[in-house]
């Protein structure tokens, strides 16, 4: 007998409303986990081994949440996952070893994988992967999945670097966020066509931009690096983008869900000699993560006029730990300031808040300084 | 020329084909002492602060290295994968890079390269290649020392499958062939440590565990002195195989020796903050429950004291001996 299974995915910021509606066309439930609190923290701490990476914590945490609050429900857990390096590779093992031994059996898991070695194994496992994700439909039906689903991730991107754009900007508080909100409702329930996405994200950002607010601004600008899914998750960064930008900082982050696909599986030959070139002589050999990413993209960002750079990663992540070392070296070779703000169960946002602040603070004198405007003082790179 | 070889990391694995290669080149090389306080702190001072302790002690074997004057190259490999498909940890595949980052005036020192070991002798031919064109030597001689250092693991390998430890591999290597034939001493329990071989026998990081468990009695045997053919049958359990080498044979050696009848109890050592670790270790909690043998973490840091070592190793001790019906120690 087969029973209807619900999906549930990995909730990562705001796209998780593109991920809803891809299901919703394939006719399947859905649930989206809560972003993760101090509940599904909780969760996830106590059941998984101590030194594993804080991601993996936190997921585990939210699908435990939703396995226990629903065990009449079967679910079909979705887990996005590779072969490398990084820990990432090996974490739906680890939950279904975790979640059976607490006495949850009311799942499967779905791991989607790219192609690993050896090919002959790894594309027929692709193919199957991907059906068992995408279920038996007919092809079209799939492939508008995907086109409405990358439509609305890309809209609600563009919404949302619009809002980090117009935050430090606006005359009353607040009103970005309040326009901001009405739009990704309205993203997020809009019908599954392609001409709706595009009808209302052009609305909506005309909306936004009709906020009132001082376009001609000379804001310093800092750049966010670091590890995807702290990078790109609200709540697992404790929302450092919103508070950079009304701390008045032109905030730009590198990794989005669009350049990360499209960098790592459509273009990823292109991007890996991209990357190599700009990263020689510090990190130019393949170690899986965000690691080398990080490397080069604050070497990109101090070419592209930045003031600063964060590196927000997770405590214990493999690669960004090692990459954060060789940013100490970028740091001083390439005169930008480099924060590594690590992560986990134990972060505290007073605390946190306050080693930003310092931080803008020294980029905001650094920036005056520069200009010619106050005498010169000499170069400080914080790091942790 | 004198080739500094830092006592850390895959020197625990991989020392006896490099003593053959530069051996048979002839040239000189010179070990780091083994780990020690100031080692420790030269290289926690030099890493970054949460990187994984056995990559912090590496670096201080480095700069011990590089502070010595007459040491001509310090040999940093960078030991990219171990078995087909089987690759090494980001912090290690990134290894020259971090040194070179820490240590960037003394740069030139380094003598680095890719190795992909166990796949063949062309990448071997190519890696060692590398280092002799370095070295200056020529291509017949670098052929003839890889065939010497290829000849030197193999032996080394014999040992440990015999049951001799690396810590003995390293003091005999002039005589392997002794040690091959060498009697091991058996005693009255077995205890079997699981992880990295780095952590396993960088005796002053670990508090000396191996000497420790030979003083009561134990006889230990370590991951790495089994085939990999005997425990190739636990990828089923672990779903799907670990992308590092290392970790693979730690959790498939600790699923073996539990299973084993003749093993009383399995220690796995990790360092702090090592990240794969984690992984294996819970493999290995998860399948103890099912098995029923008696299971130690021991994880180490900078900090870690004798005191509270000696205590939990004795107390595993105590449980093991209660488990076969011995009896308490008598204090």
């Amino acid at each position: 007998m087969r029973r209807k299974a619900t999906y549930i995915f990995p909730r990562m910021g705001y796209s998780y409303a593109a991920f809803e509606s891809f299901f919703q066309i394939l006719g399947y439930d859905v649930i989206t986990p809560d972003p993760s609190n101090s509940q599904t923290l909780k969760r996830g701490v106590s059941n998984s081994p101590e030194g594993m990476c804080f991601p993996f914590k936190i997921l585990l945490g939210q699908f435990m949440k939703v396995l226990e609050e629903n065990p009449d429900k079967y679910f079909k857990i979705v887990s996005l996952e590779s072969y490398g390096p990084c820990r990432f590779g090996y974490y739906s093992p680890l939950y279904s070893k975790i979640l059976k031994d607490r006495g949850l059996n009311n799942f499967e898991i779905v791991n989607v994988e790219g192609i690993y070695p050896p090919w002959y194994k790894g594309i027929p496992r692709f193919f199957k992967k991907l059906i068992k994700l995408v279920g038996w439909h007919a092809p079209w039906t799939g492939i508008r999945a995907f086109v409405i689903a990358g439509w609305k991730v890309y809209a609600i991107e563009e919404l949302e670097r619009k809002l980090y754009h117009l935050i430090p900007r606006e005359k009353i508080t607040g009103s970005t966020e309040k326009a901001f909100k009405r739009a990704f409702e309205r993203i997020h329930h809009a019908p599954n066509k392609v001409r709706a996405v595009k009808k209302i994200l052009a609305e909506e950002l005309e909306r936004m931009d009709s906020v009132e607010h001082v376009e001609d601004l000379d804001l310093p600008k800092i750049g966010l690096v670091g590890e995807a899914y702290m990078l790109m998750d609200y709540s697992n960064n404790l929302e450092i983008e919103k508070k950079l930008a009304y701390m008045g900082v032109d905030v730009d982050r590198s990794l989005w869900v669009t350049n990360w696909t499209l960098d790592r599986i459509i273009r990823a030959k292109k991007h890996l000699n991209h990357m190599s070139e700009v990263n020689k002589g510090y990190l130019d050999f393949f170690i899986g993560g965000d690691g080398q990413e990080s490397v080069m993209n604050t070497i990109l960002y101090k070419q592209k006029g930045f003031d600063g750079v964060i590196q927000v990663q997770p405590f214990g992540c493999l690669p960004e730990t090692a990459a954060k070392q060789i940013l100490s070296k970028v740091s001083k070779d390439y005169d930008i300031p480099v924060l590594s703000l690590s992560f986990d169960e134990q972060t505290g946002e007073a605390g946190f808040i306050t080693r930003l602040e310092a931080f803008v603070d020294m980029i905001k004198e650094r920036k005056l300084s520069k200009s010619g405007t106050r005498e010169k003082k000499s170069t400080a790179v914080v790091s942790h | 020329m004198k080739i500094g070889i830092p006592r850390g990391l895959y020197f625990y694995v991989y020392y006896p084909m490099w003593y053959g290669f530069f051996e048979s080149l002839g040239h000189d090389m010179v070990l780091s002492v083994p780990t020690n306080k100031t080692i420790l702190n030269l290289g926690v001072s030099n890493a970054v602060d949460d990187i994984c302790i056995s990559v912090k002690v590496y670096h201080g074997h480095v700069k011990y290295l590089l502070d010595k004057k007459d040491v001509d190259y310090v040999f940093v490999p960078r030991v990219v994968s171990e078995d087909k498909y089987k690759y090494t940890c980001s912090k290690l595949a990134a290894m020259p890079d971090l040194i070179k980052s820490v240590f960037s005036k003394d740069a030139d020192r380094i003598l680095s390269v890719n190795m992909y070991m166990n796949q063949g002798r062309k990448p071997l031919f190519d890696a060692f290649g590398e280092i002799g064109r370095k070295l200056g030597a020529s291509v017949k001689n670098v052929k003839k020392a890889v065939k010497e250092a290829v000849i030197y693991q193999e032996k080394a390998t014999n040992c440990l499958r015999n049951g001799h430890n690396f810590i003995e591999v390293v003091r005999n290597i002039r005589n392997l062939d002794d040690l091959l034939d060498k009697p091991v001493k058996e005693r009255q329990y077995k205890v079997a440590l699981a992880g990295f071989p780095y952590d396993i026998y960088d005796s002053y990081m670990n508090g000396d565990v191996i000497k420790r468990l030979e003083e009561a009695d134990v006889r230990v045997v370590v991951t790495d002195m089994l085939n990999p053919k005997v425990y190739k049958k636990y990828t089923k359990y672990m779903i799907k195989d670990l992308f590092w080498h290392q970790a693979n044979v730690a959790a498939k050696g600790g699923m073996y020796y539990m299973d084993s009848p003749d093993i009383d109890g399995v220690i796995t050592i990790s360092s702090f903050n090592c990240g794969i670790g984690a992984i294996y270790e819970k493999l290995l909690d998860l399948y103890s429950k099912e098995t029923g043998k008696p299971l130690m973490h021991i994880v180490v840091d900078e900090q870690t004291g004798d005191a509270g070592l000696v205590t939990r190793i004795e107390a595993f001790i105590d449980l093991i001996r209660v488990k076969k019906g011995d009896g308490l120690v008598a204090s």
